[in-house]
Formats: structure tokens, C-alpha cells, sequence
């Protein structure tokens, strides 16, 4: 069975196909839970390959490509460079974007690091807050990817692929875990931009369930607005009459339900219920009116402003309500011109929340099984784009991990002098994929659906767990 | 499938049994076959490291070829020795329990003992080998049956043979209305009308079923529903789909795509014009339209992108598309690497590549500007053709007139420049800041005047963002609400003086979206400037404005502001320059104010953008008709003029000359009715070119070197270079020119000696009839794909697709080769169509998917459909066969993470809302979210097979989408012009939605939700009222409807849950 075969729902048991959403042969278990009825389902692997370390993600996807240099990797044989010609070994032959055809020149960090907390991570000094979790974080330095403009990065960095259409992340790890919610989508997104830079647009692809079954695609969490397309009633629909009508359209489909025995109905009322529960479970989700001030202040968040900081509070209530993905993008970090400026303004809405999120999790016991992530679709170029920015950069960049098994105070993989490439320990997109699915339990090797006669997976047909930083 | 690894314990019985049920379907022949038994197993086992790709390949070991696999390795094991499988060294291997298990635990392959089994039975039996299906020669069967009865049906004769052989019977055919509504839908996408199923009902003819057949092949919604596929499958949207995701102009080809299926264009002449419309001799304008086929795929006008990377991008995703469509082949996959599993090497791929290396392209394709989208079609209707002559032919006479007029004002050019530097310096161009002593809004903006009170200024250049704190002096600031639409009023003393100029400016802000200058985030559009002093109107003579950039759209300029039609307008979008931007008006007359002479100014922005309205602007005066719009004292010549003004002739370069030239024909009152006459020209011609169709097309120039990319990547050039080529095992081809085209690549996509592509078309075919097609791998007729249930059958169609031989039906006219509609004709007039899709218990046990087809199927609508049936059923749905795409309603926001620019979206209006799913605009990163609720692809890629899934998403969808509610309001409203009771209304809706009346169960539902909501909405009737007015479609007056809001609205309920139910969706 693949998730594409359309019509062999006319009986009882060909849940299979699609009546629990085409889960394949392990969604077999899924029909045979109790609960099958309800959001909350195990996922297609089950049991997990592994011991779980981690239940959930939040991934804060700084988008548009922060520089490394100015946050977690610190160059002094840069700066002292500063104003020199590159090294052309090191740029011979390699991809640029915007910097074909300019002189390559180097430029040094634009801000100092400082060492923080007991394991003495190094960290821009911008980042204060963040640095007072240090020992907490992994700092990942010789990341790389593939792809040198926003879109693709971007899709390889959440899909594995370049080529549209394949499962992100998120969808991949509700399809194999399921989710703990019994009200809310297992894979929820939200978005956030500030000043600085230019806001780089984003496609709906990057959350797509592409390939699998549309109900493992992430949702949306809008800020302003419906919190989720369509999930308030009609004008002139009181939420009474909202009641009824889904009771009665139920009431019609179980009518055809006992003539016909046809599960796909059987889901459909299921899908109804879900639907009328996200439309009371939403709007008290983003209500963020009865956290404490304490708490507001420990995130910097406004309720209702939609800033990032907000959207971090948002992702530890959608972490305790059970989602299994949460995805925060905040944009923005695209700095081709005034670097020094635009990381400042960055750093403004970010180390706060950042810090708080690890923060919060931590003293509600929630960081152990929480895998939070920091990164975005790749760095930015150690050479000047047009004397005060930086261009984008796909051979070196750092990633943030904490929580979740992952071990803390620890640096990983370095790249050289410059900044340049990944030297020692590289990680790919793929390494990163690997750990974090293991990390979660999963063999990526084994989490993998059947497109066009192939095994599709996650991680294509490379990836390594980074063992290095497991706890 | 997913492959992770379980463990059997979890299966319950039932389960257990549904295996072996799937299991007895393959297995109702004795002797193992290689195709249909054993090439499923090694493909997705053994050829990983065993088969075609020799980079991968393991103990030189080859499996897929009978000669090799018989062969010794070098270790001396033989793999196959046919007749003795203790022998073989792949059975010993595979039944081994040690280490040296096949095939190894690591790559998660394990064999199942059944598999094993059928293995050695298939050694022991010789081995035989069979070519793969797909790739042998399409062979004419002679229907089962066919010596005793000919006249049978050869769809039937095939399905029924399998079915005897198996000891099932087929289903009785389906009761009348179902097989009504299931036709209709599966042809038109829409339920039949309560006239249609009547006539039906009550036709008793043995030919009525084919008569309906008839109509609905006739009718253009047949075409409506078949191209919804085909643009599937060339992945046919309205953006390019990459990073800005902008509109591109495609429509014209998704209209050739319908009028092929409405005149039943053949197949081969289809395929011939897409693939190579342009290289056919004397193309018309239609087959350059179909060559937009070649144009679809994705394209970027990201900054910084490497043109190569980009062109590698598109020429694969084109191999990938042509391949999957045609082919039902994956060669995607050999884009880095020979095919693990079917004969596809990578040259091939590369030799497929080459076929497009002809097209005309960048690689960075400009999403805006005269070059956007490089080769792109204009088709001008006659009249619009003849009226871009004229007006061409009247621009170059003013220009002329005007240029002529310039020459005569040269002697006083010298004077002009001394006076103006002078005049400039001392200050009298100043412009005056007035302070408002109102400001109104016609539609609910909050405007609020800001004069000495301080206000924070923040100001972007492009790369710098500036804020300021400081006084408002005259500043008008818009809040609160934001109307799609306003108008501004503003009124200020300017106290005694003589004025020549009027001056809007358009102040910058943070807090704004978009390019920071209006309320929406797209654009501001000013579509008309009125003034008044003294009870009289100020009349302006011409316009213009400092925001403007080589790239600003030419159908915008600032004369469109004061040219009395509210339709067109001055506007500041992305490619403006709107930092401190400035209109200025100059005068017709000046305007002489006494000391308390008030002044009223509108701003009226009505144009068709949503919100493109200002959100802070001043309003200013000059008594000089010489000042420069500027919103900085100091500026008011611009500053490369006043720089150059200041300079000696001789130290002048170019530059300066030129803008000196530019300001001074600006700036000489006297050719003023010249110069206006050119830009009113220029505006004509813009909106016409504007309003003038357009699509992507094909344009062939000299091919590009296309050479194998090791790996697929395109930095590396030690490939070898390749010529078009199709697949090597697939045969060669005899090309007319020294270099195969495109031409050839279609002329032999669609030739006997291709064995795919009448398989691959007819296979998709029946997946819309049966929901499965006979192979359920669409997309992939290699050896990873699956055996398909009924060969013969499949092959019985290719054939026929190919050289039709059989009348479907006795009505069927002549037909011809590649003849789409007699193959959809042959399957919908077959019994096997038309029978019952009701559940039979023992075929649940024996044939759970149904793939025997002893019943038909259920299955979801496709997404569009979910729209057509709500909005046919309710009276709503207007249909208009082509054109452009349609907006339909949408959250606001959705766009959102857009940009390049920031866009607002704004629904159509009128009966463009209420077209079919077919015409929704398709914006490839953000599709339609209700279309993409239900499974409707992005179409970033080519889609051969719609998921169908079923989401709590398509839930709110259905009850909360303004669209549904709409529809459900309409269609009571409709229900409730017809006298009659509760129960007859509800009988009328069911019979319009699912083609039948109500039971006396849901009768009784439906009654009591219907009193429920009865009861609330007489408590509450400004919620009756709210219910009632959804949607943009007139509400009629309630006495024509002879009811009260509560009953409208309650029935509004009824028609909403109606059009929620499960069946109304289905096609049964």
C-alpha cells in the first residue's frame, strides 16, 4: 500500500488506504487502537526503533541565513584579516551567490564573544541571555548544506530534497510518531519577522506533508486572524448551533455509515469531532491572557503581537498540550548589507526568548524530552558583500541543540580559520536529520515511504547520527 | 509502504486474514511467473546491489539479465541454476539462517517464507525470465469469450473472465439515480440537475443511459473535469513557484488544454503541439500556446542564483515531468546515478535533457520588467491589435510634435537654467507644508492630524533604515479600520496668496506593510486627486512625481492621478522608489486664496487593489510652477539637475545633460499640451498592453552542449556531451535533421514502436473511473511498480487508444487514432462501470481493494469538485468556459510570508467568485487552502496521483469557508422561492446534491436541527440577519422569499449540513 491509492475505501477494512489517512501497513495498528477515532494516534513506527530521548521538537528556524560569525563562531584569524584578499584555496571553485564576479575580501567578525557559563562556550556577546544557558547548549560548528539561494536551502533544510513535493520534517516525524494531542494538529507552525534585513519569502512547501497523506502537513498558527484557517464559526453561527450542525451532519453520515459499513465514514465523523474540539481548543490555546506576568517577562512577550518572543511562549503551551512538531520561523536574517546593525536588531528579539524557551522548559521538567533547536538555512559568507554585509554561505554554519538527549555545554565540529568550511566533525543536513530522528527514536534509515518505486526517507540516501553529541 | 520494522505480534486475526485475502488475489494461477511473481520480489530486494546500476553493484553478482544471473561470480557461486534451486547460490543465500543471509539484515529487506518459497518454486521450475511488461510490444488480445459472443463488451468480457476464474460474480448494476450521479460527476465534475435525473427516471428507452452519456461528452464541463488531470500532470499553476512566487502568465495554455478535450483534439497531434507546437512548420497560435508545455516547470528570479545550477534545475524537472507523463517513468532517479531497478542508464537521462536544449532561456527568469519571463506570446484580440497600431502610430507623432516643439524653445534654454539655479537658491520653489484643519475618511480609516504634536518618523532606502522623533507639521496619519477602499478629505487654510502647484506627499512608516507607504501591503494607488478652494474646483494641468525607477510599471504614472478616471490611478509599488516620496500637481490656473480661503483636497483611492490606500502623507503648496515634487526643502530641482546647473557646460558629462534636457523640457510651461499629449498616449498604451493576453511559450534557438552531469552536479564538466536520444533500450530514433528535436521526441511518444505511452494514458484513465488503475503504480511502469491486475485488459485499451477498432456504443460516431473520448466512452458504457458499488461481505474478504472489480468503487470527489457540487447545488456556481484565472475568497493574511514583492490578495468580484475549483488562481507556494485542504497538489511538481485523505482540516473547510456558507445561504434562498413544505425543501436539496430524496431518518434530523435553529435565531435576529447576508450574492427581499430572516437563516442551517454530509462529497 503507498499513500496514493485513492479508491479502496468501499470496505469494512481498508483503513489501509486511506481511512486513516493511507498510513501504510503499520497504520494497521493504529485501526486496531481504540483511541483510532481520536486525534491522538500512535505513529506508522511503533514500537520505536530506539529508546526515545527526546518526545518533541521545537525548532526555531532562523531564516534568511544568520551569520555564524556573528554568533557562535568566533574568527579571530578573520579579523585580523580583515580587509585582505581571501585565501583562493580556500574560495577556488566553490559556489557563490550574489559575490560572482566581486573580489573576494575577508571580513572580521563585526562583534566580540565572550566566554559563558561553567563550560566557557563561546558566544557572540550580543546573546547575554542565550549565553546564560550555555551549559546547556550544543553548539554545532561545521555545519553545510547544498543549496545557496533561500528556497532551495530551505527546502533541502526542512525536506531533505530539493525537489518539491517530498514530506517536510515535521510531517515526517508525526507520520512516524503521531502526536500526543487530542485536540491540535501533531505539527504546527508559526511565523515571526522583525527589522533588519530582508524579510526572504516563504513557501508553504517547507511545510508540507508533500508525498504523505495531507493530514501530517503542519498547520499554520496565524498571530493575527484566525489563529487557523476557518476555525471560527460563521458570522451569525452561534457556537450552539455550531454544535448541532456538526452533530447533525454526523447523525446524516452515520445514517450511511450503517448502510454501507464504509470507514472512510466512519472518518469523517471522526474528523468532524476533531474539527469542532480544535475550534474550542485554538482560541484557548493562543489566549495567552492567564500566563503569568512573571512568565510574559521571562519571554518578553506581548500576547497577540505575534513577535517571536510570543511565538516561543506559544511553542512550550503547544509543547505541553502534546504536539509532537513545532516550528518557528523568524525571518529576517538575511544581512547582505549592514551586518554589524541588522545582527544587533536580531539579537534584540531573539537572545531573550531563546533563553527563556530552555529556560522555562527546564523548570517545568520539560527540557529532558524536549529537543529545541536553533538554526537556519545556512550561514553567511566570511568575505564582505559590498564592504558592510555578508553574502550567503553553504559550507560552514552553526546550529544551536538543547535538551532532548542531546548533551549540553559542548561545542561540535569546528571550521577553519576563516570560517570558511566545515573542517572538523562536518554535519550535513542529513547527519542532522539522522540525530534528530534518533534522538527521537527513529532509525532514518528505516522511517520510509514507497514514491515511484522507491524508499523515500528523510535523509535520502546519506545521513549519520552525530553519536559526539548524544548524552 | 512504510519499511520500519514491526514485529508480527501486533497483528490481530483479522488482519491476518485481510493478508491472506490480498495474497489469493495474486495467486489464482498455478505456475510462478517472473513478471507477475518473482520480478516484485528481486526488484525491490535484489537489484539494489544486483541490478542495472553498476556503480552500486555487489560480488559482480546481476540478477535482472537470465545470462548473467546464470553465470559463475568470482567466487565461483552461480547464482541461478535453473532446475536444481539447492544449487543456486541466490536460494541458498536466501534460505540461509546465518550471517550470509540474502538479502543482509542492514538494508531492511527482509523475505517473507512465502516469498522464499515462490522463489524456489520459480528455480525449480527454469527460471524463465520475462521481459518487464511494460516495455514489451502493446499486443491486440482477443477478448476471453469472444469465439461465442462478439458483441459483448471486450471491457467486460476481460473483467468478468477473472472474475469466473476466481468464482465471483459481478454486482448487479447500480440503481439508476446512483449510476445518474456517478456518470455525471465522473464526466462533468458536477451532480445532475433535478431536470436531468427526472428525464432519466422517467426515460424507460434501452439506449437512455447511452443518450446521457452523450450529453455529458458534449458538454464543455466533460473538458472541465478531464483537463483538472492533464494540468496535474504537467504541473501547470499560475506562479513560478520559486522564492517571490509572482504571477506568470500561463492561462492561455490551461484554456488550450480545455479546448483539446472539448473538440476531442487526438492524443498524438496533443502531444506533437505541447511538446513542439513551436517546431511544427507554420505554427499557429494555438500550437505556440501548447508549447508553454516546455515552460512550467518552476523558475527563480532569486538574487544571486548561478544561472547554470538553475538551467540543470529546469531541463530536469522537465526530463522528470515528460517521462512521468508519457512514460510512466521514473527517470528522474538517473539524474545522478543508472536506475536501480528499471533499465534507465544516466545518458539516458542526459540524452533526454537534450531534446530541451533548444528552448530559449535564462537561468535567473525575471518575474518583472519588460524581459519577464523571457519568450512570452502576446495574442491581442483584432480590435486590441488594431488599437496598439494606432496608438502607435499617434505616440510617435506627438513625441515628434513635442520634440519639434523642444527645438523651437532652445534660444531660451541658457536663460532658463540662470533663472531657475537663481530662483532655486533664494528659495522661491519652495514647497509650503499646510497644517489640515480637518481630515475625514469616507469608509471608517481614523485619520488624525499631527502638527506641532511630535510623532516617531522612520524612513528606508533600500538598505537604511533611519528613524526620527520631531514635530508633525501637517502630517495626516490613517488608523483603526482599513476599508479595501477610501477616500480622504482634507481641509487647511493656506492663508493670502497666488498658487501654482499642489504637492501630496507620501510619508513613510515602519508600521506599515509592504513597501511601508500604504494600509496594504501591495501597493498605494492614487486613483484620483480633486481639489476645491472658494466653492470652485482646481483644475490640474499635469502631474508628476519623484518615485520613479526604471523598473516602476508604465500603466501607473502620475498623470493617471489627475486624469478623471477613477479606474486607473498613480501608484508606488515594490519598484518605486518610495522613500520621501512627492506628487506634484500643477495648476491649470493659479489659485488665488484671501487670508481665510479654505482649500479642500481629496484623495480618492478606489482602485481595484485591496487597501492600496495611504497611511501618513502632508499635503503641500508652491507658488512656483517649477518646484520639483520633493518632501526635503532643498529639493525642489532634482538633485542631479541642481548639481548640474551649477557646473560649467563644459564640465557637464552626459548624465547631467541629459537630466538637464529631461527637467528643462519638464519645466517649459509652452510645451506643456505637447508633453501631456505624449504621456496621456503613454498611459492609453500601457493599459492596453496590460489588459493584452499573454502566455509562456516555446522558443527554439540554437541547442545548449548537454553533457552528463557524474552525480548530477552541475559544477562538474567532465561528462561526456551528449545528442538526444530516447532511452537507449527503448530503440533508436531516425531523425529527419542531423540532430533529433523535440518533434521527434513527440513523433515518437506517440509511435507503435513506443510500448508506454497508450498503457501509461490509459491506465490514468481508469484510475477516474474505478479510482485504481489496472496497474496502481501510475507514475511508474518499471520493475518497482506493480503487475497489473488485468494485462490483457490494459493492453486491450492501449491497442485500441492506439487504432480503435470497437464502436462504444451505437451511437459512437466515427473515431480516430489517439482518440481520448471514445476510450473514456468505452469505459463509462461497460457494465463493469455501471455496476453497484454496494458492499458484498465475501468480496470484503476476497478482494479488499477492490481491484477485481466485481462492485464499483467509493471514493472522495477531487478538491475542485468539492467546490463545483457546493456551488451547483446551490445556485451559485457561474460558469464561463476559460479565461483568466479567478480569486476566490481567501483568509486575509495567507499570503502573508510572501514577498518581492509583499502582496494583498484580492478576491474577484461578482460571478468570478463563483467559478469552478478549475479556474482557481493556482499560486504554487501558497495554494488556495481549500483546494490544498483536499488534496489538490501544488503542481510545484508533475502529479500523476492525487492523494485522497480525509482531515479534520476539510471539516472546517466545508463548515466554516465563507464560500460554503455562502453557497448554503443561496441554496435555501433558492429552496425557499418555491412553495412548499419543510420536508419537500429538504427532499429538493438532497435530490440536488446526492440524487435522491431524504429518508425518514434524516427527515427527522434535519426537522430537528431546524427547529433548534429556528428557535435560536428568532431569540437572536441579528444573528438570523448576519447568517443571511454571507457572501457577496444579492439577498434578495424577504418577501419575494415569503419568509422571515429566522426561517432563511434556519434553513441556511439545513442547506449547510446538507452540503457537509459525507455522501455529497462521494461518488458512489
Amino acid at each position: 500500500m503507498d499513500p496514493h491509492d485513492n479508491a479502496c475505501a468501499c470496505c469494512r477494512r481498508t483503513f489501509l488506504g486511506r481511512g486513516i489517512a493511507g498510513l501504510g501497513l503499520l497504520g494497521l495498528n493504529a485501526l486496531l487502537d481504540p483511541r483510532l477515532f481520536a486525534a491522538s494516534s500512535k505513529g506508522a513506527i511503533n514500537p520505536l526503533h530506539f529508546p526515545p530521548k527526546a518526545k518533541r521538537v521545537i525548532f526555531l528556524y532562523q531564516a534568511g541565513g544568520p551569520s555564524h560569525l556573528e554568533t557562535f563562531d568566533y574568527k579571530p584569524k578573520l579579523a585580523e584579516m580583515n580587509g585582505q584578499p581571501m585565501p583562493d584555496s580556500l574560495t577556488k571553485g566553490q559556489q557563490i551567490a550574489q559575490l560572482q564576479g566581486k573580489k573576494l575580501v575577508c571580513f572580521g567578525p563585526q562583534h566580540k564573544f565572550r566566554k559563558f557559563g561553567k563550560s566557557g562556550q563561546e558566544i557572540c556577546e550580543l546573546f547575554p541571555r542565550i549565553g546564560s544557558v550555555a551549559d546547556d547548549l550544543c553548539i554545532v560548528r561545521s555545519m553545510w548544506t547544498e543549496q545557496i539561494n533561500h528556497d532551495p536551502a530551505h527546502t533541502i533544510m526542512n525536506t531533505g530534497s530539493i525537489i518539491a513535493g517530498r514530506p517536510s520534517m515535521g510531517s515526517w516525524i508525526f507520520y512516524g510518531l503521531g502526536a500526543d494531542a487530542e485536540d491540535l494538529p501533531g505539527f504546527v507552525v508559526l511565523l515571526s519577522s522583525g527589522r533588519g534585513g530582508q524579510m526572504q519569502p516563504l513557501s508553504a512547501r517547507q511545510w508540507s506533508a508533500g508525498l504523505l497523506p495531507s493530514r501530517f502537513q503542519g498547520v499554520k498558527l496565524n498571530s493575527m486572524g484566525d489563529p487557523v484557517l476557518y476555525i471560527k464559526n460563521p458570522r451569525g453561527v452561534s457556537a450552539a448551533l455550531q454544535r448541532d450542525s456538526v452533530d447533525a451532519v454526523n447523525a446524516l453520515n452515520r445514517e450511511q455509515s450503517a448502510a454501507l459499513q464504509d470507514p472512510e465514514i466512519q472518518t469523517r465523523i471522526a474528523q468532524y469531532e476533531m474539527a469542532f474540539r480544535m475550534q474550542t481548543s485554538v482560541p484557548s490555546l493562543v489566549d495567552m491572557s492567564n500566563e503569568p506576568k512573571e512568565v510574559l517577562d521571562l519571554y518578553g512577550a506581548k500576547p497577540g503581537d505575534g513577535s517571536f518572543a510570543s511565538n516561543c511562549l506559544l511553542a512550550r503551551r503547544l509543547a505541553e498540550r502534546g504536539v509532537r512538531f513545532i516550528q518557528l520561523y523568524h525571518r529576517d536574517w538575511d544581512h547582505h548589507s549592514a551586518v554589524k546593525v541588522n545582527v544587533e536588531l536580531k539579537a534584540e528579539e531573539v537572545d531573550r526568548p531563546t533563553a527563556a524557551l530552555i529556560t522555562d522548559l527546564k523548570r517545568r521538567g520539560m527540557l529532558d524530552d524536549t529537543l529545541v533547536i536553533w538554526g537556519g538555512e545556512f550561514g553567511r559568507t566570511p568575505m564582505s558583500q559590498g564592504g558592510d554585509g555578508r553574502d550567503h554561505h553553504i559550507k560552514g554554519f552553526s546550529f544551536v541543540l538543547a535538551g532532548g538527549g542531546i548533551k549540553g555545554g559542548i561545542s561540535y565540529g569546528t571550521t577553519d580559520d576563516f570560517g570558511y568550511a566545515a573542517q572538523d566533525n562536518p554535519v550535513s543536513v542529513h547527519d542532522f536529520h539522522a540525530t534528530m530522528l534518533y534522538l527521537l527514536g527513529v532509525d532514518h534509515k528505516r522511517l520510509a515511504v514507497k514514491f515511484q518505486g522507491l524508499d523515500v526517507r528523510l535523509t535520502g540516501i546519506s545521513g549519520d547520527v552525530v553519536k559526539d553529541i548524544l548524552a | 509502504m512504510i519499511r520500519a520494522g514491526f514485529s508480527p505480534g501486533v497483528f490481530s486475526h483479522s488482519l491476518c486474514v485481510l493478508l491472506a485475502a490480498a495474497a489469493s488475489v495474486v495467486a489464482g494461477h498455478s505456475q510462478v511467473r517472473f513478471n507477475r511473481d518473482i520480478r516484485p520480489i528481486v526488484s525491490e530486494t535484489c537489484f539494489r546491489c544486483h541490478g542495472p546500476d553498476k556503480n552500486s553493484r555487489m560480488a559482480g553478482m546481476r540478477l535482472d539479465i537470465r545470462e548473467q544471473a546464470l553465470k559463475p561470480t568470482a567466487d565461483g557461486t552461480i547464482p541461478i541454476v535453473p532446475g536444481d534451486p539447492d544449487k543456486s547460490g541466490i536460494i541458498q543465500r536466501i534460505f540461509a539462517t546465518n550471517a550470509r543471509v540474502m538479502p543482509p539484515p542492514y538494508i531492511h529487506k527482509e523475505l517473507t517464507p512465502a516469498q522464499k518459497q515462490t522463489m524456489r518454486e520459480w528455480v525449480a521450475e527454469g527460471a524463465k525470465y520475462e521481459g518487464h511488461w511494460a516495455y514489451q510490444p502493446v499486443e491486440r488480445v482477443t477478448p476471453p469469450g469472444y469465439s461465442t459472443n462478439a458483441a459483448a463488451d471486450p471491457i467486460d468480457a476481460f473483467i468478468q473472465d477473472r472474475l469466473a476464474h476466481e468464482g465471483l460474480k459481478p454486482s448487479p448494476e447500480a440503481d439508476r439515480r446512483t449510476l445518474l450521479r456517478r456518470v455525471t460527476l465522473d464526466l462533468t465534475g458536477l451532480p445532475p440537475t433535478l431536470e436531468e435525473t427526472a428525464a432519466f427516471l422517467s426515460d424507460t428507452s434501452p439506449d437512455a443511459y447511452e443518450k446521457v452519456v452523450d450529453r455529458l461528452l458534449a458538454s464543455p464541463r466533460y473538458a472541465e473535469e478531464q483537463a483538472i488531470h492533464w494540468l496535474d500532470a504537467v504541473r501547470y499553476a499560475d506562479t513560478c513557484g520559486f522564492h517571490g512566487d509572482n504571477a506568470f502568465p500561463a492561462w492561455p495554455y490551461r484554456d488550450y488544454v480545455l479546448h483539446a478535450f472539448r473538440d476531442n483534439k487526438p492524443f498524438d497531434e496533443f502531444t506533437r503541439e505541447q511538446l513542439a507546437g513551436d517546431l511544427l512548420p507554420n505554427p499557429t497560435i494555438e500550437q505556440r500556446v501548447a508549447s508553454a508545455y516546455n515552460r512550467l516547470n518552476r523558475t527563480s528570479a532569486e538574487g544571486g542564483i548561478q544561472p547554470k545550477e538553475y538551467l540543470a534545475k529546469y531541463a530536469a524537472d522537465r526530463v522528470r515531468t515528460t517521462a512521468a507523463v508519457w512514460m510512466g517513468s521514473t527517470l528522474g532517479c538517473a539524474e545522478c546515478h543508472d536506475h536501480k531497478f528499471d533499465p534507465f542508464l544516466s545518458r539516458d537521462f542526459y540524452s533526454m535533457k537534450a531534446f530541451f536544449a533548444d528552448i530559449k532561456e535564462t537561468g535567473l527568469v525575471p518575474d518583472r520588467g519588460p524581459k519577464a519571463w523571457g519568450s512570452v506570446l502576446a495574442i491581442p484580440t483584432p480590435e486590441q491589435a488594431e488599437r496598439q497600431e494606432q496608438l502607435k502610430a499617434q505616440l510617435a507623432e506627438a513625441r515628434d510634435r513635442l520634440a519639434a516643439y523642444m527645438k523651437t524653445l532652445d534660444a531660451g534654454r541658457d536663460a532658463w537654467e540662470k533663472q531657475l539655479l537663481a530662483r532655486f537658491q533664494a528659495g522661491e520653489l519652495a514647497w509650503q507644508m499646510q497644517r489640515p484643519i480637518s481630515a475625514r475618511s469616507a469608509h471608517g480609516a481614523v485619520l488624525k492630524i499631527y502638527n506641532d504634536e511630535p510623532v516617531d518618523f522612520t524612513n528606508y532606502d533600500g538598505s537604511n533604515l533611519t528613524s526620527s522623533r520631531g514635530p508633525g507639521n501637517g502630517l495626516v496619519i490613517a488608523s483603526g479600520p482599513n476599508p479595501d477602499t477610501e477616500i480622504y478629505t482634507v481641509t487647511f487654510r493656506p492663508g493670502a496668496g497666488i498658487w501654482k502647484q499642489l504637492e501630496i506627499q507620501i510619508v513613510q512608516d515602519e508600521s506599515l506593510p509592504g513597501i511601508r507607504v500604504a494600509r496594504g501591503a501591495d501597493r498605494l494607488v492614487i486613483s484620483e486627486v480633486e481639489a476645491e478652494a472658494a466653492g470652485r474646483k482646481v483644475r490640474f494641468s499635469s502631474a508628476v512625481a519623484n518615485t520613479n525607477t526604471s523598473n516602476a510599471p508604465p500603466e501607473f504614472p502620475p498623470i493617471a492621478a489627475i486624469d478623471g478616471d477613477l479606474k486607473t490611478g498613480w501608484a508606488m509599488a515594490t519598484y518605486n522608489d518610495v522613500s520621501k516620496a512627492a506628487l506634484a500637481l500643477r495648476m491649470a490656473e493659479p489659485l488665488r486664496t484671501e487670508a481665510d480661503t479654505v482649500v479642500t483636497v481629496r484623495l480618492r483611492q478606489e482602485s481595484e487593489f485591496r487597501r492600496a490606500t495611504a497611511g501618513r502623507f502632508r499635503i503641500a503648496l508652491s507658488k512656483s510652477a517649477d518646484s520639483w515634487p520633493s518632501a526635503e526643502p532643498g529639493k525642489e530641482i532634482p538633485e542631479r539637475v541642481s548639481k548640474g546647473l551649477a557646473k560649467a557646460d563644459k564640465d557637464r558629462d552626459d548624465a547631467d545633460r541629459k537630466a538637464i534636457e529631461e527637467h528643462f523640457q519638464w519645466d517649459s510651461p509652452e510645451a506643456l499640451p505637447e508633453r501631456v499629449a505624449v504621456e496621456k498616449l503613454e498611459l492609453a498604451s500601457a493599459l492596453l498592453d496590460t489588459a493584452i493576453e499573454r502566455t509562456l511559450v516555446t522558443e527554439a534557438t540554437e541547442p545548449t552542449e548537454t553533457r552528463i552531469l557524474p552525480r548530477g552536479n552541475w559544477m562538474d564538466e567532465t561528462g561526456a556531451v551528449v545528442a538526444p536520444a530516447i532511452p537507449v533500450f527503448l530503440g533508436t530514433l531516425h531523425p529527419a535533421g542531423p540532430r533529433a528535436t523535440r518533434l521527434d521526441l513527440a513523433n515518437w511518444l506517440v509511435s507503435d514502436t513506443n510500448p508506454l505511452t497508450a498503457r501509461v494514458y490509459v491506465n490514468r484513465l481508469w484510475r477516474q473511473f474505478f479510482g485504481t488503475g489496472i496497474t496502481k503504480a501510475l507514475d511508474d511502469f518499471g520493475s518497482q511498480g506493480e503487475w497489473p491486475t488485468h494485462p490483457e485488459l490494459l493492453d486491450w485499451l492501449a491497442s485500441e487508444f492506439m487504432r480503435p477498432q470497437w464502436k462504444a456504443g451505437a451511437s459512437e460516431g466515427p473515431t480516430r487514432p489517439w482518440d481520448m473520448r471514445h476510450m473514456v466512452r468505452a469505459i463509462v458504457l461497460s457494465q463493469t462501470y455501471r455496476q453497484s458499488s454496494m458492499p458484498r461481505p465475501e468480496l470484503e474478504e476476497r478482494d479488499p481493494y477492490n481491484r477485481l472489480l466485481a462492485r464499483q468503487t467509493r471514493f472522495r470527489v477531487d478538491a475542485e469538485n468539492v467546490r463545483d457540487i457546493a456551488l451547483a447545488a446551490s445556485g451559485l456556481l457561474v460558469e464561463k468556459f476559460g479565461g483568466p484565472s479567478v480569486k476566490p475568497y481567501q483568509p486575509d493574511g495567507y499570503l502573508a510570508p510572501l514577498n518581492f514583492p509583499k502582496r494583498e490578495y484580492s478576491a474577484s468580484h461578482g460571478g468570478d467568485l463563483y467559478r469552478r475549483g478549475i479556474y482557481t488562481f493556482w499560486q504554487r507556494t501558497f495554494l488556495h487552502p481549500s483546494l490544498a485542504a483536499f488534496d489538490a497538489p501544488t503542481r510545484e511538481e508533475c502529479t500523476i496521483n492525487r492523494i485522497n485523505s480525509n482531515t479534520p482540516l476539510q471539516a472546517l473547510v466545508l463548515l466554516n469557508d465563507p464560500i460554503y456558507v455562502e453557497a448554503a445561504r443561496v441554496f435555501a434562498q433558492n429552496l425557499l422561492r418555491q412553495p412548499g413544505t419543510l420536508d419537500a425543501r429538504i427532499d429538493r436539496a438532497f435530490e440536488r446534491t446526492v440524487t435522491r430524496p431524504a429518508t425518514a431518518a434524516e427527515h427527522r434530523t434535519l426537522d430537528d436541527l431546524y427547529r433548534k435553529s429556528l428557535a435560536e435565531y428568532r431569540q437572536s435576529p441579528a444573528e438570523a440577519e448576519a447568517l443571511i447576508h454571507s457572501g457577496e450574492a444579492p439577498v434578495p427581499a424577504l418577501t419575494a422569499l415569503k419568509g422571515q430572516p429566522a426561517e432563511f437563516a434556519a434553513l441556511t442551517v439545513v442547506t449547510r449540513a446538507i452540503l457537509n454530509m459525507h455522501e455529497t462529497i462521494t461518488r458512489n
